[in-house]
C-alpha cells in the first residue's frame, strides 16, 4: 500500500547539502571497513564531504576500488585495499598500508558485515562464524588496532560503528545478525569507557532500513517502493542521511559525545500494538524468514 | 550548523544556554508563543535526596516538570502542528535516570518510553519526538539538540540518547 496522501513524511536535505562544512575533517584520514558499497560507501562519502581522505577496506579489492572511485569523485584522496577483518595480522597490515598511502588514520568507521535471512536451525557453523565474527571480531580488531596507534601517537580520535535497529528486540529470521549487531552496540559503550582517557570517542548508529543496490532487502522485483508504508516515518531511509549521522558523531560538533548508540530507523523498531496480525513462526512464513524474502 | 534550521520557529521551554545558542546559530527564530515548528522542553536538575527523605510534594514537583508538563506541552504542540497541516519536531532534554534521585529515575524512565510511543503515534503527522538524557550542558548538547530538531534528523524519531559515558 502506498503511503496515504494526507500523511506527512519528513524528508532530509539532498545529498549535495551535508550538515557540516566541507573542511570539517580536513587533514584527517578515515578508514572505512566494508566501504566499497552500501552503507559503508555512504559513510565513506559522508566523511569525504567533510574533507577527509578515505581508506576503503573490503573483502573484495574490486568492490573497494569501485567504491573508492566514487569517493574520489568528491574531490578527496582515497586508497582501496582488501582485508579480512577477522584476522588480526591482516588488519594490522591493512592499517600499515592505509597509513603509508594516506598518513595516520584518525577516524574509523566499522561497517563490515554480512547478513541474509535464514532460519536459526539452518545456520551452518560457517555461516554463523562469518556473520558474527565479521561484525564482532572485526569491530573489535579494527577498533583496537586503531586505538593502539592513536595512543602510541598521543592523539585522540573517533570511531563510529554501524549497528542495527533490531538490537534491543531480537530479529526472528536473522539470529546471527541479531547477536552480532547487539555485540557491536554493547562493546561500543565499553570501548568508549576504555579509551576515554586517551581522547578516543566511540559511538554507534543503530540503523534502520536504508535500501541500496547491495542490500539483500533491496533485491525484490517490485523494488522498495511498496515497503515505504511499513515504516512509521512513511519511508525507508535515504542512505546519505545514515552516512551523515555516522560522520557527524566523529566531528567536533559532537565532540563530547561518546559511548552512545543512536537509533536512526524512522520508528521501525517501535512499531507495536496490543492486537497484531496472527503470529507466524519464521519457518512457516510463505515468503521466507523475513516475511518477504 | 549554518542553515540547519533556516526559516524554522523554535520555542524553548526551560533553560539551556547551549541549546538556545545552537538553535539560534542554526538559523531558527526563537518564539515565546504562537505558531512554531520546534518545541524543546528542558527540565532543570532536581535535588539529589535519598528516596525516603523526599516529600510527596517534592516528588510530585519533579514528576510535574520531568514528565507531566512534557506530555501536555507535546500534546498541545502536536495539536497545533496538525491544525496547520505541518510537521514538527519535539525534543525533551533532562538528566539521565540514575543521575539524581528516585523522582528523576521515575520521570526519565517514563519520559523515555513516552518518547518512543509519541514518536510512532505522531510519525505520520510528520512530527518527530526525541530525548536527550544527559548531565552535559556544553556545546555538544546544543549541537545535538539543533541536529535532532532539524531536517537532517528526518529519520530519527522515538530515539533516546545521552552524550557522556555515564549518561
Amino acid at each position: 500500500m502506498p503511503v496515504p496522501s494526507h500523511h506527512i513524511v519528513a524528508t532530509p536535505p539532498p545529498f549535495g547539502a551535508p550538515p557540516y562544512p566541507a573542511d570539517i575533517f580536513a587533514g584527517q584520514t578515515v578508514l572505512v571497513t566494508g566501504g566499497g558499497s552500501g552503507m559503508g560507501l555512504a559513510m565513506a562519502k559522508a566523511f569525504a564531504q567533510g574533507g577527509a581522505q578515505v581508506a576503503v577496506m573490503g573483502r573484495s579489492l574490486d568492490r573497494a576500488q569501485e567504491g573508492a572511485a566514487q569517493i574520489a569523485a568528491l574531490g578527496v584522496r582515497v586508497h582501496a585495499m582488501s582485508c579480512d577483518v577477522r584476522l588480526p595480522e591482516a588488519v594490522a597490515a591493512a592499517f600499515d598500508e592505509a597509513e603509508e598511502a594516506l598518513g595516520p588514520i584518525g577516524l574509523l568507521a566499522n561497517n563490515a558485515g554480512a547478513n541474509f535471512p535464514v532460519l536459526a536451525e539452518n545456520i551452518s557453523a560457517n555461516a554463523w562464524g562469518a556473520v558474527t565474527r565479521i561484525a564482532i571480531d572485526g569491530t573489535f580488531l579494527c577498533s583496537a588496532e586503531f586505538a593502539r596507534r592513536r595512543i602510541a601517537r598521543g592523539e585522540g580520535g573517533a570511531i563510529v560503528v554501524n549497528s542495527a535497529q533490531y538490537i534491543w528486540t531480537g530479529f526472528p529470521g536473522d539470529a546471527h545478525s541479531a547477536a552480532a549487531k547487539t555485540a557491536q552496540a554493547t562493546m561500543t559503550k565499553k570501548l568508549a569507557a576504555d579509551w576515554a582517557p586517551h581522547g578516543i570517542r566511540v559511538n554507534a548508529v543503530a540503523a534502520g532500513f536504508f535500501p541500496h543496490e547491495a542490500s539483500v532487502s533491496g533485491r525484490r522485483e517490485e523494488g522498495v517502493e511498496p515497503l515505504q508504508n511499513m515504516i512509521p516515518a512513511g519511508r525507508t531511509g535515504s542512505i546519505w542521511e545514515f552516512g551523515w549521522l555516522s560522520a557527524m558523531t566523529c566531528t567536533p560538533l559532537f565532540g563530547a559525545m561518546t559511548g552512545q548508540v543512536i537509533v536512526q530507523d524512522g520508528g521501525e523498531s517501535l512499531r507495536r500494538s496490543l492486537i497484531m496480525p496472527d503470529f507466524v513462526p519464521p519457518r512457516e512464513r510463505a515468503e521466507g524468514p523475513w516475511g518477504w524474502q | 550548523m549554518t542553515g540547519w534550521l533556516t526559516g524554522k520557529r523554535a520555542r524553548i521551554e526551560g533553560d539551556s544556554p547551549a541549546i538556545r545558542a545552537a538553535i539560534q546559530a542554526a538559523g531558527a527564530a526563537l518564539v515565546a508563543g504562537g505558531d512554531c515548528d520546534i518545541w524543546v522542553h528542558v527540565a532543570p536538575p532536581t535535588a539529589v535526596k535519598p528516596a525516603h527523605e523526599l516529600t510527596h510534594a517534592e516528588w510530585r514537583a519533579s514528576l510535574d516538570t520531568g514528565l507531566d508538563r512534557r506530555f501536555l506541552g507535546a500534546r498541545d504542540f502536536a495539536d497545533a502542528c496538525r491544525a496547520r497541516g505541518q510537521g514538527g519536531a519535539i525534543l525533551f532534554v533532562g538528566a539521565p535516570g540514575q543521575a539524581l534521585g528516585a523522582d528523576q529515575a521515575a520521570a526519565a524512565g517514563a519520559l523515555g518510553n513516552l518518547t518512543k510511543t509519541l514518536g510512532v503515534e505522531w510519525a505520520r503527522d510528520g512530527i518527530r519526538v526525541n530525548s536527550i538524557l544527559t548531565r552535559e550542558t556544553g556545546d555538544t548538547l546544543g549541537h545535538l539538540a539543533a541536529y535532532l530538531v532539524s531536517d537532517y534528523a528526518a529519520y530519527v524519531t522515538g530515539a533516546v540518547m545521552g552524550i557522556a559515558l555515564d549518561d
